[in-house]
């Protein structure tokens, strides 16, 4: 079985790798119809056209398309990841600190919509039928189509205009220790709780409830087991599988999801790099930035694959046999 | 009055043709004391020599530096927007990048915020008799923050990298038809000799601060900047990252005695709203320019200083005037006067502009002719010049960028263009996307119909005449093609003396009043916003801010 | 927006394909309240979008510059924007450019994925591998981001933004509808018509179409709510409806830095109406979801 689930591993790494490859080609030819160039966006629209014609030499920007993009490829294989034509230097640092960004803001969002969904969803199927369940299900059902934008506004308006208790800006001070920065953090991250909040309670739920139905936990509880016992071995154990993968899912689209936050808030992150870097036509940065969020949604996805192929016998069987 | 006379003979004596002229002028009563000093210290009459003419006509001399009010030490925050690329002082082209050079170099001449040039690292300048070859005399013994001594070299190699076109500076747009690679000659190890490509009576504007890219450098400079920073500043670097910000220490050895400041730390943003939050959180001392849309919480709050810098900076809207539904000049003309320019300084600005009269001369040049009759809303007026071009009313698409009061600007026009029958369709673009590539066919601002680019200040009118206006002109959006406007604009370029600019000023807002190009509606005021502990800050409106004064606390 | 939707499909339970008695389905919906309370903010907001401009108490577009940032008052309900525009006027009117542009969108999508999920179904083999990558590859980056990056190229304009989000869309629809012809293709109906020799696209169109319209129906419902999600995004970020219109999201975004200043009336209308629409279009969806599954 271990070799089964290793191969399903390595064909699904090797397919995430040329998926990702066809994602640059795209961004690539993506590319070619930005408007503008690398040094007029440098160089500003005042420039006369020989400064410009300079720069485009100095940055390498003049050679043909396809030359640029082998260049870059050639440049990936050996783990170089291009220069910046806006800052005339390396990408990865760019991308290394947007990406600390980013990362610091989702593990804040789920740091707080984990707790909050799966609580949520096991609450409702444990008063299932309720007035309860139908609350919670009916705020997470609307909850999650409402435009991060929509719900950062009210949230602004009510915790950063109106009661003041949470800064408005996501940009800390320099130097701010990892307190202040949570505290920075929290109305960004309050959005996207909200949208992934209802995704979680409902995949709780659903999960809770047919553990409940089973077999095994009736057993349990005919065995005579305390409540509490059948809930946290039995119950919640079987609940979570289905929430763990929805969750790991969710991380990919976090991240795309932040460019809307990030640029409502300000936020230094790798959407907000991704769109300046489309902007001023900046070849790797654009690339880089992509690939970073293209992979990051590739792994989780994965992950999120593996988890339900470990924790499912059915599927496990399959692959065994 | 023999005294005077006297004091005004021995004045004389020694000063070119020129000189003398700008005094006889004051004389004449048709300087005041502005445009005196402005006109003065063009032609490079010494502040000193300014001061005792001034005195015998009854003027104030120039004041010394602000008396000192706060205390020494401590460092200044200071929140701008981050700088578009790489800090690079051959390429940097925006205002804020501007700002991190300005903390660590100098310029040969600094153009103040009254528009009056005065020396920094070169001391004195001269035209020969036409204006074609400048001469400065560099200041003696300024050292560089590597403890080497500025000379003639350095001069000279700063210039001719601005200048040589493989250097790819984005000042070549400013020496073009002015200065060329090669016309930069050291005479001796204190003063350097500028042959100009054609004679100009505002040479010296273009070593000033006015030109972001002309701050001093060593000979040996290799680009690097960003990790050195080495200049002749009141500040030297300690740290730069680039998206995030800069920190400053003071230069103990700064030829202007050391500044009063320990520090000076700027933070980059991403837009105006966190800088407006900072300020009001106290997280930074100063903003170095706030629009007034989205900065009302600053506005009539005791906890901020609002520094309001009249300027020339401006919005150009133009209308191609060669072919399509503007090429009538009377369409251009009717469309012009739909603007009801009050209302849109009162709605857009607080009232913190100046009235803009369809030409680039702004009340504030000294140049301007102020007998010019202003351009005022008058509807009837444009239905009938619509009628009489024969047309009732079309479509058209106005293109424009999504930065500041633009979108708002451009949703005003179309209900002005509405009024007359003019049906307007609003494109509003990323700036990226406006400009393009900047050449004719690869870019929305030069190939739209009907669109609005955004001006910065300068200290002359001299760029706003030429790239956007004249036939040859590299901005030329609106297409205007007009021979005797070209010859206008030459003369007023080789003009020496006010009165002769004036003059050529006058017949230049005439013809442009009529033709209509570009509407020009407004000049809006420079604005910075300060914490009040922070005194003797020195801002332009060219985004410079001088801090070698200035104290926190 | 890619994982969250794909979720929304596999939480759904597969609704049963054929054999749908419509009679029974209007009654299900009928009798259910959430779809009600849906269906009445989705049909308030398509009659403003219809007729607002006819009854609203000022033009929309009308600035008065002597007039601007005034809080609500009997003269203006909802006070006046940055350039003085009637506020209520605006958000009655807002509704206008989201539902033409959202439907539209969503209508491409669902048409273009209905046909490239036939073609993956029915024919299956190497033209199902080769789509299903490209679809891959799509799927493979926040449908967002996708999304404006097509828009940053080709410049924001209606028609622009109509093609991308349907186009976006279309991969989703493409799979949903792909699984569906994968449990038709074995019946016996299928084959049959095959045997009969009639050609591919009369099997794909002709006989197995009618038969999956079900999935369809609610997969469109869904999308639109997510239509209408990333269209008022893009709006806000600047790459969807275009000023001066009333439109939300713009309306939003332009007043958006005012609103620290203390001036929540020119955001506020705008937010509570954006967070109705969606609401309802999702409340309409879920209730037709489980009408059908039923």
């Amino acid at each position: 079985m271990g070799s089964a689930f290793g191969r399903f591993l390595l064909r699904r790494l090797g397919l995430s790798l040329f998926t990702l490859w066809l994602v640059s080609v795209v961004v690539f030819l993506g590319a070619q119809v930005l408007p503008g160039n690398p040094g007029r966006a440098v160089l500003g629209p005042l420039a006369d056209a020989r400064a410009v014609a300079a720069l485009n030499k100095e940055l390498g920007a003049d050679r043909p398309p396809v030359q640029i993009y082998l260049s870059w490829v050639g440049g990936m294989l050996q783990g170089d990841m291009g220069e910046s034509y806006s800052y005339r230097a390396p990408v990865a640092p760019f991308i290394g600190a947007a990406l600390v960004h980013s990362l610091k803001l989702v593990g804040m969002i789920f740091l707080i919509v984990v707790p909050l969904g799966v609580g949520g969803g096991v609450i409702a199927a444990l008063n299932a039928g309720k007035p309860i369940d139908r609350i919670i299900s009916v705020a997470s059902l609307s909850l999650t189509v409402i435009p991060e934008f929509v719900s950062a506004i009210a949230l602004i308006l009510i915790f950063a205009v109106i009661l003041r208790w949470l800064p408005l800006s996501a940009t800390w001070p320099d130097g701010a220790g990892p307190l202040t920065q949570i505290r920075y953090l929290i109305l960004p991250a309050l959005p996207l709780v909200i949208v992934l909040f209802g995704y979680i309670a409902r995949m709780a739920r659903a999960g809770t409830v047919e553990a409940l139905s089973s077999d095994y936990t009736r057993t349990a509880i005919l065995k005579g087991l305390p409540w509490r016992t059948v809930l946290t071995r039995h119950v919640l154990r079987n609940a979570l599988v289905p929430t763990i993968t929805v969750i790991a899912a969710q991380t990919g689209y976090a991240l795309g999801g932040l460019v809307v936050v990030e640029t409502l808030f300000r936020y230094q992150g790798i959407g907000n790099l991704v769109l300046t870097a489309a902007k001023a036509k900046d070849f790797a940065m654009l690339q880089a930035g992509i690939l970073t969020i293209g992979a990051f949604f590739i792994v989780a996805t994965l992950i999120a694959d593996c988890i339900t192929v470990l924790l499912n016998p059915r599927l496990r069987a399959e692959m065994g046999g | 009055m023999s005294r005077i006379i006297k004091n005004l003979g021995s004045l004389r004596l020694g000063r070119s043709a020129l000189e003398n002229h700008v005094i006889d002028e004051l004389l004449a009563g048709r300087l005041d004391r502005r445009a005196f000093l402005r006109h003065g210290s063009r032609v490079g009459m010494s502040m000193a020599a300014m001061a005792v003419a001034l005195k015998t006509v009854g003027f104030d001399p120039i004041g010394e530096a602000k008396a000192q009010t706060g205390k020494p030490g401590g460092t200044i925050r200071i929140a701008l927007t981050a700088p578009a690329g790489k800090i690079d002082p051959v390429t940097v082209s925006d205002q804020y990048g501007l700002l991190v050079l300005q903390q660590v170099g100098d310029f040969l001449v600094l153009d103040g915020p009254d528009l009056t040039l005065k020396p920094m690292l070169a001391t004195e300048w001269k035209p020969n008799d036409d204006g074609s070859v400048w001469t400065f005399k560099l200041r003696k013994g300024v050292k560089f923050h590597n403890g080497k001594t500025m000379t003639a070299d350095d001069v000279v190699a700063s210039i001719e990298r601005l200048a040589d076109p493989a250097n790819g500076s984005n000042a070549l747009s400013a020496f073009k038809g002015i200065l060329s690679k090669g016309g930069t000659k050291k005479v001796d190890d204190e003063t350097v000799a500028f042959h100009l490509d054609a004679p100009n009576g505002n040479f010296p504007y273009y070593l000033s601060s006015d030109n972001y890219n002309a701050i001093i450098l060593p000979a040996d400079y290799s680009g690097d900047f960003e990790a050195h920073m080495v200049g002749t500043g009141p500040f030297k670097l300690e740290k730069y990252t680039p998206k995030v910000g800069a920190t400053f220490v003071k230069n103990e050895d700064y030829w202007g005695g050391p500044p009063l400041l320990d520090k000076v730390e700027l933070s980059f943003y991403d837009a105006q709203q966190p800088q407006v939050l900072a300020l009001l959180g106290g997280q930074v001392d100063v903003i170095q320019q706030v629009s007034v849309q989205g900065s009302q919480s600053l506005f009539n709050n005791p906890a901020v200083n609002i520094i309001r810098l009249p300027s020339d900076a401006h919005r150009q809207i133009h209308m191609k005037c060669q072919k399509g539904p503007f090429a009538d000049k009377r369409v251009r003309q009717a469309m012009a006067l739909t603007f009801d320019r009050e209302k849109l300084i009162q709605g857009l600005f607080r009232g913190w502009a100046a009235l803009g009269n369809d030409s680039p001369f702004a009340p504030i040049f000294p140049s301007t002719d102020k007998s010019v009759p202003q351009r005022r809303q008058d509807i009837a007026k444009a239905k009938q010049l619509m009628a009489d071009a024969g047309t009732s009313g079309f479509d058209v698409t106005f293109t424009t960028m999504s930065i500041q009061e633009l979108p708002a600007l451009a949703s005003i026009i179309k209900n002005f263009g509405a009024e007359i029958g003019i049906n307007i369709n609003l494109k509003i673009e990323d700036s990226g996307a406006y400009y393009g590539s900047a050449v004719p066919g690869k870019s929305d601002w030069l190939d739209s119909e009907f669109g609005m680019t955004d001006y910065g200040h300068r200290g002359i009118p001299n760029v706003f005449l030429t790239a956007p206006l004249k036939s040859d002109g590299t901005w030329n959006a609106a297409n205007f093609q007009n021979k005797e406007y070209d010859k206008l604009v030459t003369d007023y370029v080789a003009a020496l003396d006010l009165q002769s600019q004036q003059e050529v000023a006058g017949k230049i807002q005439r013809l442009l009043l009529d033709e209509t190009p570009i509407i020009f509606p407004f000049f809006y005021d420079y604005l910075t916003a300060a914490s009040p502990k922070v005194k003797n800050m020195q801002p332009t409106a060219m985004g410079q801010i001088f801090l070698q004064h200035a104290t926190v606390g | 927006m890619s994982a969250a939707t794909d979720t929304a499909d596999t939480a759904a339970p597969l609704p049963a394909p054929a054999a749908t008695k419509e009679r029974s389905t209007l009654g299900i919906l009928l009798r259910s309240p959430a779809f009600l309370v849906g269906a009445a903010i989705v049909l308030f907001w398509a009659f403003c979008a219809a007729f607002a401009p006819a009854f609203v108490p000022y033009d929309p577009l009308a600035d008065d510059l002597l007039n601007t940032l005034s809080p609500p008052s009997a003269a203006h309900w909802f006070g006046t924007d940055q350039i003085g525009r009637d506020v209520f006027s605006r958000v009655l009117v807002g509704a206008r450019d989201i539902l033409t542009i959202a439907p539209l969108a969503t209508l491409l999508g669902t048409t273009v994925g209905t046909a490239v999920g036939l073609v993956m179904g029915y024919f299956g083999g190497w033209v199902d591998a080769i789509i299903g990558r490209l679809i891959e590859v799509l799927l493979s980056l926040p449908l967002i981001i996708v999304a404006l990056m097509v828009l940053v190229a080709l410049g924001p304009s209606t028609p622009t933004v109509v093609v991308v989000v349907g186009l976006v869309f279309t991969p989703l629809v493409a799979r949903t509808v792909r699984a569906a012809v994968l449990s038709e293709r074995h019946l016996d109906y299928v084959p049959a018509a095959a045997v009969r020799g009639e050609n591919a696209l009369h099997v794909m169109f002709i006989e197995i179409l009618p038969n999956i319209w079900p999935p369809i129906i609610v997969e469109a419902t869904v999308r639109l709510g997510y239509a209408i999600f990333t269209i008022a995004s893009l709006s806000f970020l600047g790459f969807g409806v275009q000023p001066p219109s009333p439109d939300w999201g713009l309306a939003i975004a332009e007043n958006y830095g005012v609103l620290v200043g203390g001036f929540w009336w020119t955001v506020v209308p705008a937010t509570v109406a954006t967070a109705s629409l969606v609401v309802g279009v999702n409340l309409v969806a879920e209730g037709l979801q489980r009408a059908v599954a039923e």
